[in-house]
């Protein structure tokens, strides 16, 4: 039987001239050639042409599309140019604003919800709707909603003089913090949802380990929650920021960018530069900024992430 | 069995032979039998008509017309890619008055004038205005489109509202100012004046009517950008009054839309606009204004000379397709130029003016009352006063900015522009 076994061992060896060890590492190597050429494909090509593009002067409308290179010029401009400054701090402003309120809110969400009962069963299946809709449909129907001549609150909040009576989207300083507040309309409840998950994954005798102590709910949530929740916290604040950055639909179909620059993002910025001016050069060192904005802010949280999660591992 | 097959074969050769021969005859009454043509069209008033009368031109020749329907933006973005590409998804384009120059400078189309001199006589060409040939095409020496929709600047206004505040309908800019300001009552909800104030495309090509009627320009004489000039600066500061103190408060976040249903809801005493949308206001369906409403030139400024703004749409032929289908697509435009099937266009509502025959047409006087005001001001048109060089794009992006920054964000008129010609020199 053994030497059975050893035979046929030894016979595919022979006639591959391979062992077995560089018969295995070959085999995964196969199983991962149509990943790694997707990538490539859809990725890695992509963002590769997007970085050479960057240092050229190549607008496909003028001088027959050809191609000038200009080095770092895109970047010199984007940055000293007041629109593209604008676009930057506008980015910025809105990802924090954003993000900040949606994990308090949700935080807020998470822990009424956190006792499971039937109400907060449904109060959550319900709250969940807005992360239903497509960023860009809500952008329409809160654009219907404040149009002054006919929205439903624009209107009156125009009438009884809250808001200027040209609309709260035509005020350059009203239109950023109101697409800040449609965004924190829609996705806060995923916010919620994600650190409920992390709430109700959390060990119960620590809890009530910290109860038998006569911790106060104070202390429970300062000493013990919050360092136990903050791997979670992290995960659920650098989604909502990747995904704020790189705003468009909303702002879009709302403002357009306006008043004058008062909400052009990054992304309103770039896609009126590629697809509307053509100006491939310009566009693609705007999209390559804004990856590298998410990538360090990224790196940044999963730093984050990693300590807190030793850290709650070690407690 | 032979003598069978003989008479077979016989039968065979003269049935191949009859269809051969009635084949040909097809052939020669449809000359163009088997051939498609795409179209991209603008989705304005005449792109729904050109789909419903192509099934015409098909029992005619024989070639489908393919219509496809598209919003300004895609139309763009989708044609762009089309003529990059070389992908000839689309045989023809409906090419707006402002791409001319983009169109010229990159080939995109096929040059057109030999065509036109050698087809003269069939296009009746003396009947086309020298305006819509001129602006809607010409560039550099080429024609690069041709003319089927041409649109005058007019003023649309409310009768019984001038009536009822004694005031003349205004025959000068200053005049037009004045009275938008005196015909204003917001407690009535009644606006003088609207216009796009929405940044971007909306607001600029607004601005630009006004600006030109009031003596400003995109460009000087050397074809160089003076976006600060004093008249530019001058008539900002009118245009930022009027929105004032003369335009509905949610005319700031105004696009075409928005500024026409404003005013066939009747809210709004006089409005400049394009005479493609004239036939709308005298539509029971959709307008509260069909018995008080009249259009009539658009005021300029005292002292100018009488000047109309003009734009429209031409078809370009795609220059990447083959020489078949470039022949095609000429015969398609010539059949849809043709006196009478642009006036059946226009009897269905297109809109789309540029013959002299057409816009005389008796019946389609006595349906559209306001025709002999396009026809004047097709007379004295003026298709530049948005530059239609390959720039404009970012020119007209570059205003939509800082004019929408004037009207809502309270920016300084002479700094917003001083800023916008600071970025408009680096694209000469």
């Amino acid at each position: 039987m053994t030497s059975i076994s050893a035979g046929t061992a030894s016979v595919p060896r022979r006639r591959s001239g391979l062992r077995f060890t560089d018969r295995r590492k070959l085999f995964l190597f196969c199983l991962a050639v149509p990943a790694v050429a997707y990538v490539i494909a859809i990725a890695v090509y992509p963002l590769a042409q997007g970085i050479v593009y960057s240092f050229y002067d190549y607008n496909l409308l003028r001088r027959g599309g050809r191609m000038t290179f200009v080095g770092l010029e895109n970047y010199r401009e984007l940055l000293t140019d007041a629109t593209g400054q604008r676009a930057l701090i506008n980015t910025f402003a809105f990802t924090f604003g954003a993000v900040v309120f949606e994990f308090v809110l949700g935080l807020g969400l998470a822990l009424l919800l956190w006792r499971d009962s039937r109400f907060n069963r449904i109060a959550l299946a319900f709250l969940l709707i807005p992360v239903t809709i497509t960023p860009l449909v809500v952008g329409l129907i809160f654009r219907a909603l404040l149009a002054v001549d006919y929205g439903y609150i624009g209107y009156y909040l125009a009438e009884w003089g809250i808001t200027d009576p040209r609309g709260l989207f035509a005020g350059t300083s009203t239109a950023l913090p109101t697409l800040i507040f449609i965004d924190i309309w829609e996705w806060t409840p995923l916010v919620a949802l994600i650190l409920l998950a992390g709430l109700k994954s959390l060990p119960g005798d620590i809890l009530e380990a910290a109860l038998a102590d006569g911790a106060t709910p104070a202390q429970r949530f300062r000493l013990v929650i919050l360092p136990l929740l903050l791997p979670t916290v992290f995960l659920a604040l650098v989604l909502r920021m990747m995904d704020a950055f790189r705003v468009f639909d909303s702002i879009f179909v709302t403002t357009g960018g306006g008043p004058a620059d008062a909400t052009n993002s990054m992304m309103v910025y770039g896609v009126k530069q590629g697809l509307q001016f053509f100006n491939i050069g310009y566009a693609s060192a705007i999209g390559n900024v804004t990856i590298l904005c998410i990538a360090f802010m990224a790196a940044a949280f999963a730093l984050l992430i990693r300590r807190a999660d030793v850290r709650a591992n070690e407690t | 069995m032979t003598k069978l097959n003989s008479t077979a074969r016989r039968l065979g050769a003269a049935l191949l032979l009859s269809t051969g021969l009635a084949g040909a005859a097809f052939a020669a009454d449809k000359p163009l039998d088997g051939v498609t043509l795409t179209i991209a069209s603008q989705n304005d008033q005449f792109a729904a008509v050109i789909a419903k009368l192509a099934p015409q031109f098909e029992e005619k020749t024989g070639a489908t017309v393919k219509v496809d329907i598209l919003d300004y933006g895609s139309l763009l973005t989708k044609t762009q890619a089309d003529f990059v590409g070389h992908t000839k998804s689309y045989d023809m384009v409906t090419m707006d008055i402002v791409w001319a120059g983009q169109y010229a400078d990159n080939g995109y189309s096929v040059d057109l004038t030999d065509w036109i001199k050698r087809d003269a006589a069939e296009l009746q060409i003396d009947d086309i205005y020298p305006a819509a040939l001129k602006y809607i095409g010409q560039y550099d020496g080429k024609q690069v489109a041709f003319p089927f929709a041409g649109y005058a600047a007019v003023m649309a206004y409310r009768k019984d509202l001038l009536d009822a505040a004694g005031i003349k309908v205004p025959e000068t800019a200053e005049d037009f100012v004045e009275a938008a300001i005196k015909l204003t009552d917001p407690s009535k909800k009644i606006y003088g004046f609207v216009a796009n104030g929405q940044k971007g495309a909306a607001v600029a090509q607004d601005w630009l009517q006004y600006n030109a009627q009031l003596g400003g320009s995109v460009l000087n004489a050397e074809g160089k950008p003076v976006l600060n000039s004093d008249a530019n600066i001058a008539s900002l500061k009118v245009y930022k009054e009027l929105f004032d103190k003369a335009a509905p408060p949610g005319a700031v976040d105004y696009d075409w839309g928005g500024r026409e249903e404003s005013f066939r809801q009747g809210l709004v005493a006089m409005m400049e606009t394009w005479s493609v949308g004239a036939p709308g206001y005298y539509d029971p369906s959709m307008s509260n204004i069909v018995d008080s409403v009249a259009i009539t030139y658009t005021p300029v400024g005292k002292g100018l000379p009488p000047k109309f703004g003009f734009g429209g749409w031409g078809l370009a032929i795609n220059n990447d397709i083959d020489e078949k289908k470039k022949e095609a697509s000429w015969e398609f435009i010539k059949w849809l130029v043709s006196p009478p099937v642009h006036k059946e266009m226009n009897m269905l509502g297109a809109g789309s003016y540029i013959r002299k025959s057409t816009l005389a047409d008796p019946e389609l006087n006595a349906k559209y009352p306001f025709l002999p005001i396009i026809a004047k001001s097709f007379e004295n048109a003026d298709g530049d006063y948005r530059p239609r060089i390959p720039q404009y794009p970012e020119i007209q992006d570059l205003l939509g900015t800082a004019v929408n920054a004037v009207l809502v964000g309270g920016a300084d008129p002479k700094a917003a522009l001083d800023e916008a010609q600071k970025q408009a020199e680096k694209l000469f």
